[in-house]
């Protein structure tokens, strides 16, 4: 049944009429000074009743800083690679051997990345290669010989986890004799 | 006479509004946590790090009620996450995944009146970032959110 206020020409009287099977009763409603504070009451009331009250609030702030990020892992330490008869061969000089035994991990949370190698060997007896195979992420550079100069052997590997398999060639000549190099690896990331 | 016993009573009414509003409180201590990722192994993805040096107190004076929580965190870029560990009072609802903007969400429900004491708990904030998400420098800056706890009738 529809209601609808209306305000008499004085501005005294609000009615509030409703219509029913087209008759209209009407009631005069005075909006005094009392039913209007009985009114406020009430929708206020009526408010608080319809939503869950909020008592009290409190907050502070929570900082999440990250800065940049570089970790490396080689999966094993230590490599023994060893120019046996099993890679000679009669009237050839250079002989090889290799090795794809170990494995470079990293992770790096910022862009423009590559991975470099070097050795502390400054003058070594035999030639070392090295190259990455398999790579989960980023570009392999071609194979390297290893020197004191780090050289470029992963591109492309900046915000990225991935792993790369470490291939090694030990390179000797027949006519160098025997002998024994001790390479300490070093693998650096640095800007491309 | 009347008029005036209408006016008082209807003052009355209203002034019971808001029962007991102000003696409620809840506060954060411990101050504005920092938390820095920094590093970890790149075979275990992704960083993580976890704060506990703030705590939540609060005094419920009436019926059962409970603790929400939400968060402001423009441009948003890592993962934070807050439970509630410790708890004098309440039941810990499941750790909460705080995202900018978010509806508040339940953090502390069941906590019934006691007028004579305030209770608390300890704030486990778990920050975490994958590689792949980068780092603040080039990001343009460190997530800051503004978390905000709400003590409300449940």
């Amino acid at each position: 049944m529809p209601l609808h206020l209306e305000t008499c020409s004085d501005g005294t009287y609000i009615n509030a009429v409703r219509a029913f099977n087209d008759s209209l009763f009407t009631f005069p409603f005075r909006m005094t000074l009392v039913r209007r504070a009985w009114l406020v009451a009430l929708i206020v009331l009526s408010a608080r009743i319809a939503v869950a009250q909020v008592l009290a609030s409190g907050s502070h702030t929570v900082t999440v800083q990250v800065p940049q990020v570089t970790a490396l892992q080689i999966m094993t330490r230590t490599l023994t690679m060893t120019v046996s008869a099993i890679n000679t061969q009669a009237g050839q000089d250079e002989m090889t051997v290799t090795d794809r035994t170990t494995q470079l991990v990293w992770g790096i949370n910022s862009s423009g990345k590559k991975i470099t190698a070097s050795t502390s060997v400054a003058t070594p007896l035999f030639k070392l290669k090295l190259v990455a195979l398999n790579p989960t992420r980023g570009t392999p550079a071609p194979e390297m010989t290893v020197n004191t100069t780090p050289s470029d052997l992963l591109l492309n590997v900046g915000r990225s986890t991935g792993s790369c398999i470490l291939s090694y060639t030990g390179i000797a000549l027949a006519s160098q004799g025997a002998g024994t190099d001790a390479h300490v690896i070093t693998f650096t990331v640095l800007n491309q | 006479m009347a008029r005036t016993r209408g006016l008082v009573f209807a003052l009355l009414l209203l002034s019971a509004v808001p029962t007991g509003a102000l003696a409620q409180s809840i506060t954060v201590q411990g101050g504005n946590p920092i938390i820095r990722l920094t590093g970890g192994s790149p075979i275990v993805e992704p960083m993580v790090l976890s704060s506990t040096t703030c705590m939540l107190r609060w005094k419920r004076l009436k019926d059962t009620a409970k603790i929400t929580v939400s968060t402001v965190c423009p441009g948003q870029r890592f993962t934070l996450k807050v439970f509630a560990i410790a708890i004098g009072d309440g039941v810990a609802a499941p750790e909460v995944t705080l995202t900018d903007g978010m509806l508040a969400v339940d953090f502390i429900t069941d906590i019934v009146r006691d007028k004579n004491r305030d209770y608390n708990c300890t704030l486990r904030y778990t920050a975490s970032a994958t590689y792949a998400q980068g780092n603040s420098g080039e990001l343009g800056g460190d997530d800051v959110h503004t978390v905000r706890y709400t003590l409300l009738e449940q």
